[in-house]
C-alpha cells in the first residue's frame, strides 16, 4: 500500500516537472557590438550573458549569440542581418550609428524579431531603446560640479567625439546645467575623443592657458588622464573635476581625497535591455506613455550617482574585480516590472 | 583617348590557368562550410541577404584591382564612399526629399565619386606623388569633407530608394542586378585595349613607354574607374542604411586591397584581374559568416577572421609559387 502510494507520488512529482520542462519558455537572443577596444564593451557583454543564464532560475530559458568586432555601420547591418537569417527571437544592439539601422530594424520586425538598441539611441519606429538618457547623465555631474563651486567660478570642459550623437547630447546636459549658475563661467570646450592620453594631453593645455580653473567637467575614461594632468601640476586641492567609474581611479581618487564625482553610465544596460525585452516576449504589454526621448522609443533607466558620500560604499563593491572593473546596475526584471502594465 | 582605345593589343600575357581559381575553389569551400554549418544557406532570402552585406565591397574591389594593376594604390576608396553618400543623401534632401529628387542625388554622388579618383590621378600620375602616401592624404581630406557636408549621421532618404534596392526588379534582386552589371563591365573591359596598356603600365614600365602608351593618363583613368566604383559602392550602402553617415565605409580600403590581393592580382602590378577581385571580396564576406555559424565566443571572433584571412592570403601565394 505504503509502496503504491509512493509511486504515485513520484509518478505525479514527475509528470509535474515534465510538464513544466515541456512548458518552460525558451527565446534565443542575438547580442551585437560593433565596437572592441575597451574593456566597458566587454564588461557589457559578459554582464548580459550572465543575466541571461540567471532566466534559468525563472524556469526560461534564455540563449545568448553574440557578434562583436570592429565594423562601421555596414559591417554591424551584416550582424544584425546574421542574426536575422538565424531566427532569433530578439536582437540587442549597442549601434554604431543613430539612422543607419532603419531598413535593417524594419526587415527584422516584419520577421517577427523584436529589436532593443542599447548604450546608444535610434531613430528606427521598429525599435525601442532601453539606456540611461544621455542628456541627464551629464546634467547630473555639471549640476554636482556648480553647486560644489557653490554656483561660482571658472569652468574648463572636456567632450569625446564631436559629432557623435551621444557627445551631442551630454553637451547639451552640462550646458543646461550651467546655464542655471550665471556666475559659472565656460572658459573653453575641449574635445578628446574619449582617449584617457588625449585627456590628459587636453587638460595640461588648458591648465597652461588658463591658471585660474576652479572646476573641470570632463567625460569617462578621460577623467582619469585630467586628474593625472591636476594632480602634476599640484592643483588637486583647488580644483573640482568629475570623475569616472572604473575601479582604478576610484582607488586614486579615495587615495589622495580628491573633490570628485561621477555619473555611472552602467555596462549592465545591455543586461537591463535583455530583461526588458525577454518580459515582452513573455507577452507582458508596456505601460502607455512609457516611451520617450528625441525619437520616443527610449525607456530610460536609472543613472547611478558616485560622490564622496558613497565612495566608500562602491570600492567595497568593487573589492574583487580587477582595476578595470566599471562601477555597474542593472535593472532586475523585478525592477523592469514596472515598465509594464 | 582615341588613341588610346584603338592602339593593338600589347603586353597581353597568356597563363595556362586563370589567377582567379584559388580563391574561387576558396570560396566553394567556404561556402559548403557555411551551408554545413547554416543548413538554411541556400534559401533565396538568406542569400539575398547575404549579398547585400557583400555587394559594396565587391564593388570596391571591382574598383580597386585596376589601380593595382596599373601598380598603383588606392588607400582612400572608404572616405570615397563616405563622401558620396552624404553628399547623396544631403542632395536628395535639399532637391525635395521625394521620389523624384533621388535620379539628380544619384548623378550628384557619381560625380563626386569620379572627381575625387580624378584628383588622385592627377596627382600621382602628373604629379608623381607616391601613390600610397598621396591617397592616405586625399583619404583624410575627403572623409573631412564629408564630417563638414553631414557633422553628424543623420538624414533619411525617400522610401522608393531603400526600397527598390531591398528589392526585387522582374523577379530578380536588385543587388543581383548590380552584381551581374559589374560582372559584365570586367568581362567589357578585359577586351579593351585598355587593360592591357593599363597592365603593361604595372608590370613593365619602360616597355610600355616605348612602345608609346600614354602611362600618366592610363593611370589617371584607372584613379577615375577606381572613384566611380566607390561611388557605386556608397549609393548601395545608401540603399542598404537609408540615411547618411560620414563615417561610413572605414573598412573598405583594406578589405578591398586583401579581396584584390585573394583574387590572384599581385600588388606589384601588371598580372590578374577583377573578375577575382569578385570572387575575393565574397570570399571575405564569407568568413565573417562562418565565423558567426560556428558560435565562437566573442573574445576571438576579430582573432580569427585574421588568422582566416593570413591563411588564405598566405595559401594564395603559396599555390601560386609552384
Amino acid at each position: 500500500m505504503m509502496k503504491k502510494w509512493f509511486l504515485a507520488a513520484t509518478m505525479l512529482v514527475a509528470a509535474g516537472v515534465s510538464a513544466s520542462v515541456a512548458n518552460a519558455e525558451s527565446f534565443k537572443i542575438g547580442l551585437s557590438n560593433g565596437w572592441v577596444g575597451s574593456e566597458w564593451r566587454t564588461q557589457m557583454i559578459e554582464e548580459a550573458q550572465a543575466a541571461a543564464e540567471a532566466w534559468k532560475d525563472k524556469g526560461v530559458d534564455v540563449e545568448v549569440v553574440v557578434q562583436s568586432g570592429n565594423v562601421d555601420a555596414q559591417g554591424q547591418v551584416g550582424q544584425v542581418r546574421n542574426f536575422i537569417n538565424q531566427g532569433v527571437d530578439a536582437i540587442i544592439i549597442d549601434p554604431n550609428s543613430p539612422s543607419a539601422f532603419n531598413p535593417v530594424f524594419a526587415q527584422a520586425k516584419r520577421r517577427g524579431i523584436m529589436v532593443v538598441a542599447t548604450d546608444a539611441e535610434v531613430s528606427s519606429k521598429d525599435a525601442i531603446y532601453v539606456g540611461i538618457d544621455q542628456k541627464q547623465w551629464a546634467y547630473q555631474s555639471a549640476k554636482w560640479l556648480a553647486e560644489t563651486l557653490d554656483g561660482k567660478g571658472n569652468v574648463v570642459t572636456i567632450n569625446g567625439v564631436a559629432g557623435n550623437p551621444a557627445n551631442e547630447m551630454r553637451v547639451a546636459g552640462y550646458k543646461e546645467a550651467f546655464e542655471a549658475h550665471p556666475d559659472i563661467k565656460v572658459l573653453n570646450e575641449a574635445n578628446a575623443n574619449w582617449d584617457q592620453a588625449q585627456g590628459q594631453q587636453a587638460m595640461q593645455n588648458l591648465l597652461a592657458t588658463y591658471p585660474d580653473i576652479q572646476g573641470v567637467w570632463v567625460q569617462d575614461g578621460m577623467a582619469a588622464g585630467a586628474w593625472r594632468s591636476i594632480m602634476a601640476a599640484d592643483k588637486a586641492s583647488q580644483i573640482a573635476a568629475t570623475g569616472e567609474i572604473r575601479k582604478d581611479f576610484m582607488v586614486t581618487w579615495k587615495e589622495n581625497g580628491l573633490n570628485s564625482a561621477a555619473s555611472v553610465n552602467p555596462p549592465g544596460v545591455m543586461a537591463s535591455a535583455l530583461n526588458v525585452a525577454v518580459m515582452k516576449m513573455q507577452g507582458k504589454e508596456f505601460k502607455d506613455g512609457i516611451f520617450g526621448g528625441v525619437y520616443g522609443n527610449a525607456i530610460y533607466i536609472p543613472i547611478p550617482f558616485i560622490d564622496n558620500s558613497n565612495l566608500d560604499e562602491k570600492l567595497e563593491e568593487a573589492k574583487d574585480k580587477p582595476g578595470y572593473w566599471s562601477v555597474t546596475d542593472v535593472v532586475t526584471p523585478e525592477e523592469a516590472e514596472e515598465f509594464f502594465k | 583617348m582615341k588613341s588610346i582605345l584603338s592602339a593593338p593589343k600589347s603586353g597581353s600575357t597568356v597563363s595556362k590557368r586563370p589567377v582567379w581559381l584559388v580563391a574561387f575553389g576558396s570560396l566553394v569551400a567556404l561556402v559548403l562550410i557555411n551551408w554545413f554549418l547554416q543548413p538554411s544557406f541556400f534559401d533565396g532570402m538568406v542569400m539575398h541577404s547575404n549579398l547585400t552585406t557583400f555587394l559594396p565591397l565587391t564593388l570596391v574591389a571591382i574598383g580597386q584591382t585596376f589601380v593595382i594593376m596599373g601598380g598603383d594604390i588606392d588607400l582612400s576608396v572608404g572616405s570615397i564612399a563616405a563622401l558620396v553618400n552624404v553628399v547623396t543623401v544631403t542632395v536628395i534632401a535639399m532637391a525635395g526629399g521625394d521620389a523624384a529628387s533621388v535620379p539628380i542625388g544619384l548623378l550628384t554622388g557619381l560625380v563626386v565619386g569620379v572627381l575625387c579618383g580624378v584628383f588622385n590621378g592627377l596627382l600621382i600620375s602628373y604629379l608623381r606623388l607616391q601613390p600610397m602616401v598621396a591617397t592616405f592624404g586625399t583619404g583624410i581630406i575627403f572623409s573631412a569633407l564629408a564630417l563638414w557636408v553631414m557633422p553628424q549621421a543623420g538624414l533619411s532618404v525617400p522610401e522608393v530608394y531603400w526600397m527598390t534596392y531591398s528589392d526585387f526588379v522582374l523577379g530578380v534582386p536588385t543587388v543581383l542586378w548590380i552584381l551581374i552589371a559589374g560582372f559584365l563591365f570586367v568581362l567589357f573591359m578585359q577586351r579593351r585595349p585598355f587593360e592591357s596598356h593599363l597592365k603593361a603600365v604595372g608590370g613593365n614600365r619602360a616597355g610600355a613607354f616605348q612602345s608609346g602608351i600614354n602611362m600618366s593618363f592610363v593611370r589617371l583613368l584607372s584613379f577615375a574607374l577606381c572613384g566611380l566604383f566607390s561611388g557605386f559602392a556608397a549609393l548601395c550602402l545608401t540603399g542598404e542604411t537609408a540615411s547618411g553617415d560620414p563615417l561610413i565605409g572605414q573598412s573598405l580600403a583594406m578589405g578591398s586591397i586583401s579581396a584584390v590581393v585573394l583574387g590572384g592580382t599581385m600588388l606589384s602590378g601588371g598580372v590578374g584581374g577583377a573578375i577575382g577581385s569578385i570572387f575575393g571580396a565574397l570570399l571575405l564576406g564569407m568568413i565573417g559568416n562562418v565565423i558567426f555559424f560556428a558560435g565562437l565566443p566573442f573574445e576571438f571572433q576579430t582573432l580569427v577572421q585574421g588568422l582566416i584571412v593570413l591563411a588564405a592570403l598566405a595559401g594564395g601565394v603559396l599555390v601560386a609559387r609552384k
